[in-house]
């Protein structure tokens, strides 16, 4: 076993992930702007990052992140020059930082190493609305379930305890039909999902699981029992949830079962392309609330709801927001901004005149830009 | 009495009798007279108020403060016990804690598990008095008490509550209370004195064993070799997330054994996944901070080594009494170190507001605003933090109501403020002397270990059956196993997709 040098592997490997999502930040962005990537922070500016330098395999990726681990590898990365920190020029411009020859070098060799490009190729614009989370906890519930059905013996302890999640799967073998269907087709299903995918990725979504004949085992144990990363594994396992999320999908007649898994009906879980709390906001819109009226319910200022408003003119395209800009006016917004050749809205609404707001203005805008987004 | 009492237990839960003070208690419950049971860790405290509940018409109520525990226990007495019992608590949301109470009113449950803050709850008060409260059950019942190690706020509220349910007999269970602390629960809850049923404390086949270490490496070095050593299986308490960390990470460089690490920071799942293991004796020792423990039914604990000194002698004493509930011979020991102390003073130094964070509270109360999570982040301060302050605001006379908090006099309020601080100043001294009283049991020299503890709750007892502690003298090999066997495992060498699904799903 090579359990003692894990920490130096491991550090390598964390190291060269960052690296390799910091590559296209580099001249552009501050330190931090991969560590919020990383970690999935759900702020607008993360969001946009990840769309503009296509860093979708980093979002969300290590969730759990410390701060202080972040500072220490990039300290790390500093200190074996394979970046350096650019100062803020003047002009109120953020520092930042460049990827020296070394550090490209460093990052190519590890992920040719790990076959990096391999576990991040699932990952796409799509892939970053699943909801993993979700998928892995109904289907972990569901095979314990059926196992231990098969064992005729229902007296244990679920190992996911979230109500939902149980009632789910509650109403998957509650009718007698789709339960016999269950415990026929899942094993046979299980192997037609994973049955493509490499042996080390099996193993490790089964090896997780439980039944009535095996407790599950942690990432952290796997990482130890194989003398592997934590941090490599669960880049695996996260190529082995979007692969299968991404099949069942896109072969749902192959898995007539397995795919009631991947099928969402919650409104409550909140809209991945959106902040946390704007999508509460979208929730509400959905339902027919107007503007103040939502600021009331949920406590928060109407000009934090307006925020959410511009948001959702920017990422949601099906958003009907004709409540609050007509389309003539749209138009007679982008034309003004483009015949002053400026996006700032002072300019625009001195422009215009007070027959358009500024949440009007920005609603355009934010349009646009959504509309010629990749 | 007691022959049909028996026969019930074993027809509802398969056990053949009652532990001690069990039968004694529910004795008590079944003339419709408030109890207060003082029964070990371990001791069966859940019988005592889920027997009855099966046998009395209405509902029981019992008001747990931890979540996660009462979610277990419920979990278990419905899958094992097929026992009709639910919970309500925060976690739930608008729509699942309806339909639950629907239930409750067509009666569905004999068990209705709650958390305090929610049977605050008006509607809730009125739903379980249409069904009828048959008994209420206060698990935990020393956080009812200021005095106590454990004070929780929205337990003082519980007399009042009781009040509008009509007054049904109380079952208050506890395993740690001292005599103060026992009166103020009998006072509190309308418990009358002689109704105390207290099982001996004294754990006899427990041995207790006190290490000071010169430092930190010494210390690490000298538990890493007692894992490896001691008879499993065993815990490892840890004051902190972190410690809890490094602690497995050093073991597994060269350890033998299936250990694995356990607190508040992992998820929820991992938390079971390592719970199942350990009590399916696939994990030999838990390396954990206090979250783990707590409604863990295992038997066969063998050891609980304290990797640094605890906050207090009733969580000591919470926490050795996990050990060899089968009776059977088991070990404890506390190592320490002479700042171990600061841990603690640090975290309580976190876990109560500062004036300048009371400033930003009472000026947000002025505003009005709801706390909503993200405002409590703009001050620093934890949801626990502003439900205490909020108490304490309440208590000193700050209304609760946000319209008649702005219309008071800013003298008034700032006087209030002073107030808030001295009730604080008050709690904070109480730790303070816990802390204080452990740090006299881990300095004091030449007294016996096991009387010091029993004393400190009240009881003279002293009898063991192997060895009684390091003080009295101790030898350790008795309890260090004859051969370790390498528990760690590896990989298996081939992989079968197909195989490996028909393990885990066999047609």
């Amino acid at each position: 076993m090579n359990s003692r040098n894990n920490g130096a592997q491991e550090q390598d490997f964390l190291l060269a992930v960052a690296l390799n999502a910091m590559i296209p930040l580099a001249n552009e962005r501050t330190l931090q702007a991969a560590y919020y990537i990383l970690r999935g922070r759900k702020a607008n500016q993360t969001l946009q990052d990840v769309h503009l330098y296509s860093l979708y395999p980093y979002y969300r990726l290590f969730p759990q992140l410390s701060k202080e681990n972040w500072d220490k590898i990039v300290s790390n990365l500093l200190q074996r020059k394979l970046i350096v920190e650019i100062e803020g020029a003047g002009g109120g411009r953020k520092p930042t930082f460049a990827v020296t020859a070394t550090g490209l070098h460093f990052a190519r060799e590890q992920f040719g190493m790990y076959q990096m490009h391999l576990w991040l190729a699932p990952f796409n614009q799509s892939s970053l609305t699943y909801n993993t989370e979700l998928f892995w906890q109904r289907l972990h519930l569901l095979v314990q379930t059926i196992s231990q059905m098969a064992a005729a013996s229902m007296n244990f302890i679920p190992v996911v305890s979230d109500r939902r999640i149980q009632q789910w799967v509650k109403m998957q073998v509650g009718d007698s039909r789709v339960r016999s269907g269950w415990k026929n087709h899942l094993a046979d299903e299980l192997y037609a999902l994973w049955a493509p995918f490499p042996a080390q990725v099996q193993r490790l979504m089964v090896a997780q699981l439980s039944g009535a004949a095996q407790t599950g085992k942690t990432l952290g144990q796997l990482a130890m029992q194989q003398g592997e990363s934590k941090f490599y594994l669960h880049v695996l396992f996260r190529f082995g949830l979007v692969s299968s999320i991404q099949r069942l999908h896109q072969e749902k007649e192959q898995f007539p079962y397995l795919h009631a898994l991947v099928q969402i009906h919650d409104p409550e879980n909140g809209d991945p392309r959106l902040s946390e709390s704007a999508s509460r906001t979208y929730a509400l819109i959905k339902r027919g609330y107007q503007k103040d009226k939502i600021a009331k319910l949920r406590g928060i200022k109407v000009s934090t709801v307006e925020d959410h408003l511009v948001e959702m003119a920017l990422r949601c395209r099906e958003w009907d927001c004709s409540d609050y800009l007509h389309a003539n006016q749209a138009a007679e917004i982008v034309s003004a901004s483009e015949k002053l050749g400026t996006s700032r809205l002072r300019m625009i609404k001195d422009h215009l005149g007070k027959d358009v707001s500024y949440l009007q203005i920005r609603l355009a805008l934010a349009q646009r830009q959504g509309e010629s987004a990749p | 009495m007691k022959e049909g009492l028996e026969e019930q237990l074993h027809k509802h839960f398969g056990y053949p009798s009652f532990r001690p003070g069990q039968l004694e208690v529910i004795q008590y419950v079944m003339r419709g007279e408030s109890v207060l049971g003082m029964l070990a860790t371990g001791g069966g405290k859940s019988i005592t108020y889920q027997l009855p509940a099966m046998l009395l018409p209405g509902i029981t109520v019992v008001i747990s403060p931890l979540i996660s525990l009462m979610m277990d226990q419920v979990q278990q007495l419905r899958a094992i016990r097929r026992i009709p019992a639910t919970y309500l608590n925060s976690t739930l949301d608008q729509r699942d804690a309806r339909e639950i109470l629907r239930e409750i009113e067509r009666g569905t449950y004999k068990l209705l598990y709650i958390s305090p803050e929610k049977l605050q709850q008006p509607y809730i008060q009125t739903v379980l008095r249409r069904v009828g409260v048959a008994l209420i059950a206060v698990d935990e019942a020393h956080c009812i008490s200021q005095w106590g190690h454990d004070f929780r706020t929205d337990y003082l509220r519980l007399p009042e509550v009781i009040e509008k349910l009509g007054k049904p007999p109380v079952l208050a269970v506890t395993a740690t209370a001292t005599s103060a602390v026992q009166k103020e629960i009998c006072e509190l809850l309308g418990i009358k004195p002689e109704h105390i049923v207290q099982q001996p404390l004294n754990r006899d086949n427990i041995a207790i064993e006190r290490i000071a270490v010169p430092g930190e490496s010494e210390r690490r070095l000298q538990v890493l070799q007692l894992m490896d050593r001691l008879t499993g299986p065993g815990i490892v308490y840890c004051s902190t997330r972190q410690a809890v960390d490094v602690l497995v990470a050093s073991y597994q460089l060269e350890g033998k054994r299936s250990v694995h690490g356990y607190h508040g920071g992992m998820n929820s799942m991992e938390r079971m996944m390592i719970q199942a293991q350990f009590l399916a004796g696939e994990l030999e020792i838990i390396v954990a901070t206090n979250a783990f423990g707590m409604g863990i039914d295992k038997s066969d604990i063998r050891f609980v080594i304290h990797y640094q000194m605890p906050a207090s002698l009733e969580a000591y004493a919470q926490e050795i009494g996990r050990v060899g509930r089968d009776g059977k011979p088991g070990y404890a020991a506390l190592f320490y170190v002479w700042d171990d102390v600061q841990i603690h003073q640090h975290m309580m130094e976190r876990e109560y507001p500062n004036r300048q964070q009371l400033q930003q509270f009472t000026e947000l109360l002025l505003k009005g605003e709801p706390f909503t999570t993200e405002m409590l982040a703009s001050i620093d301060m934890t949801q626990d933090m502003a439900e205490l302050l909020l108490f304490y605001a309440e208590r000193v006379g700050i209304p609760s109501r946000s319209e008649a908090v702005a219309s008071m006099e800013p003298d008034a309020l700032r006087d209030c403020g002073d107030a808030i601080m001295r009730e604080l100043e008050v709690r904070k001294r109480l730790k303070q002397q816990k802390l204080a009283e452990m740090l006299d049991y881990v300095q004091e020299r030449e007294v016996c270990l096991r009387k010091r503890i029993n004393h400190y709750f009240g009881d003279s007892a002293a009898g063991f059956t192997l060895q009684c502690c390091s003080s009295c003298g101790l030898n350790r090999r008795v309890y260090e196993a004859e051969e370790v066997a390498w528990t760690k495992e590896s990989q298996e060498k081939n992989w079968d997709l197909l195989q490996a699904l028909s393990v885990l799903l066999p047609k």
